[in-house]
């Protein structure tokens, strides 16, 4: 039976009802309203060099900031939640393939926390730069995948430890926002860096002021690679662990 | 020819750390009620959770239904447990909480199965609501459901804790019915009066250890025969003392240096009744008898010590 159906679609629907009940998804309100705030602000303003703020956005508060944050606040929460509260049991003592829950549950995540940071890039994009609709589409995909990549990640951290979020901003902060920065070999294992050099990579428009030091195959490799990896060592990890 | 066991515990141990959770513990279980008996700390929960394939035998091996529950997540179409701890997707109504684990399970009809289980523990009324807001005997009831909604094998840790007397009858009854209609049930459980009044057979477990095994009356009757420590204040214990060992069944009588008798009796009834009559007919007063050594752990050491 595929995952949108049968076991798999329930334990996706499942997902969705979890992560919207929950608080998180306040915060993840507020992270997607602030690209849009800013972008609205730049507009009433009238300023006249969109192309820069529109980079600028695109990479130090969506790339940097929203994106990683708001994956963190709902992919560490997809199991991690669930081992708190002790309902995981419900979902490993039936006869569904461990990948099944693990894709489902991403698959929530991605569409209540991913979905709406690439929606918050491609129309806060459109706001500043409003007569580059494929510009905003590229900023849109390249925050979706870039999502992915990211909220594997954090689904693994959240099986892993209890302390995913702390770990998780430290992350985010240290090694995408400063180390990646800096380094020229660590570039090549940023999720932020990846991200940035696949918008760059679609739409040359996009983030040209800056200087993307990856291409869109590097990227795009990057981008595709990360999520199955650590999907792949979630559903390990999810089929060895003790359930508490 | 013996049957061949539902569930077959081989020597199984599990530590966690240095601590030794269950020290090679073995039996087998058919189909009816085995009540899983012991004190808190037991590690009754343990190897429920072992059983079940939520947690890794350190030494040993489990089957259920002669496969290796960890080994084949298909083996849960047949195997379902209740855990001690009360965490539901409370979010969800009781109905869809039930039919959310028979989708889980992949039938066919996973409504129908739903409204049947709901039906069984006698919750229809209540299935529509949100289960959050349900007091904890329904929401047991309604756990129950959701664990029995594929007709399993049924490994219920605790399941009567915390429930008040006629919620507790409910829930016996409904356990009773489905022995009944022969299925196999491991019920777990630190107050014997709960597991004798649905378990055909008993294993009791002590400091992680299997200590015994067998019918409920034998074990109760073991109960019954032990000796109990008393502690006895009148106004003239040496006088009070002498005549308690005239009572039935008083092995040994011995005086506190602060005043108080310390009574050993192996026949605590006979004991009860004789004493305020002894006393009287002495012109004593009693201003306090207490057991001294009733709590369920010195029950159960002194079970597993048999």
């Amino acid at each position: 039976m595929s995952v949108v159906a049968g076991e798999g679609a329930a334990i996706f629907r499942l997902g969705l009802q979890q992560l919207l009940a929950s608080r998180r998804s306040w915060i993840l309100l507020l992270l997607v309203g602030l690209p849009l705030l800013a972008a609205g602000l730049f507009h009433l303003a009238e300023e006249s060099n969109a192309r820069e703020f529109a980079d600028d956005l695109t990479n130090q508060m969506l790339v940097s900031v929203i994106l990683p944050l708001a994956m963190l606040v709902m992919a560490a929460a997809t199991f991690g939640n669930e081992l708190e509260d002790k309902t995981l049991g419900y979902l490993t003592l039936k006869p569904v393939a461990r990948w099944k829950i693990v894709l489902a549950k991403f698959l929530a995540t991605l569409l209540v926390g991913g979905v709406p940071v690439a929606l918050s890039g491609l129309v806060a994009t459109l706001i500043v730069v409003n007569d580059d609709a494929a510009g905003a589409a590229a900023v849109g995909l390249g925050l979706l995948l870039g999502a992915a990549a990211y909220g594997a990640g954090f689904v693994l951290a959240g099986l892993l430890t209890r302390h995913a979020l702390p770990i998780g901003v430290v992350y985010v902060f240290i090694w995408e926002a400063a180390l990646a920065s800096v380094l020229d070999g660590v570039r090549f294992v940023s999720v932020r860096q990846y991200t940035l050099g696949f918008i760059h990579g679609i739409d040359e428009v996009q983030l040209s002021t800056l200087d993307i030091e990856l291409g869109i195959v590097a990227g795009l490799i990057g981008l595709t690679v990360v999520p199955v990896v650590y999907l792949g060592l979630a559903v390990r990890r999810l089929g060895r662990m003790d359930i508490p | 020819m013996s049957p061949e066991p539902v569930i077959s515990v081989r020597e199984v141990s599990k530590w966690f750390g240095s601590v030794v959770a269950v020290n090679d513990v073995g039996f087998d279980v058919f189909p009816g009620v085995t009540g899983l008996l012991g004190p808190n700390g037991a590690g009754k929960t343990t190897l429920l959770r072992m059983i079940a394939g939520l947690a890794a035998p350190s030494e040993g091996g489990v089957r259920v239904l002669g496969e290796q529950v960890r080994a084949d997540p298909e083996l849960y179409r047949r195997i379902g447990i209740m855990p001690e701890h009360e965490s539901v997707y409370d979010f969800l109504s009781g109905h869809d909480f039930v039919e959310l684990n028979a989708r889980l399970q992949g039938l066919a009809d996973p409504a129908a199965a739903a409204d049947k289980a709901i039906a069984i523990v006698d919750l229809a009324e209540a299935a529509d609501r949100r289960i959050g807001g349900y007091s904890r005997g329904m929401l047991q009831r309604m756990r129950l459901a959701a664990t029995l909604v594929h007709d399993p094998v049924l490994l219920l840790d605790e399941p009567l804790s915390g429930t008040d007397p006629p919620q507790r009858r409910h829930f016996q009854t409904v356990i009773r019915r489905l022995s009944e209609e022969g299925r196999t049930i491991v019920i777990s459980s630190h107050i014997l009066e709960e597991i004798e009044a649905v378990a055909d057979r008993i294993v009791l477990m002590v400091s992680g250890k299997l200590a015994a095994i067998g019918d409920y009356r034998a074990i109760r009757q073991k109960l019954n025969d032990r000796p109990f420590l008393m502690r006895v204040d009148c106004d003239d214990p040496r006088t009070m003392g002498a005549a308690l060992l005239g009572i039935d069944g008083v092995e040994s009588v011995e005086v506190d240096a602060e005043g108080p008798l310390r009574v050993r009796s192996h026949d605590i009834a006979a004991f009860q009744r004789a004493l305020p009559g002894t006393a009287a007919g002495l012109g004593i007063r009693l201003t306090r008898v207490d057991p001294l050594d009733d709590s369920l752990e010195s029950v159960f050491e002194y079970l597993a010590e048999g």
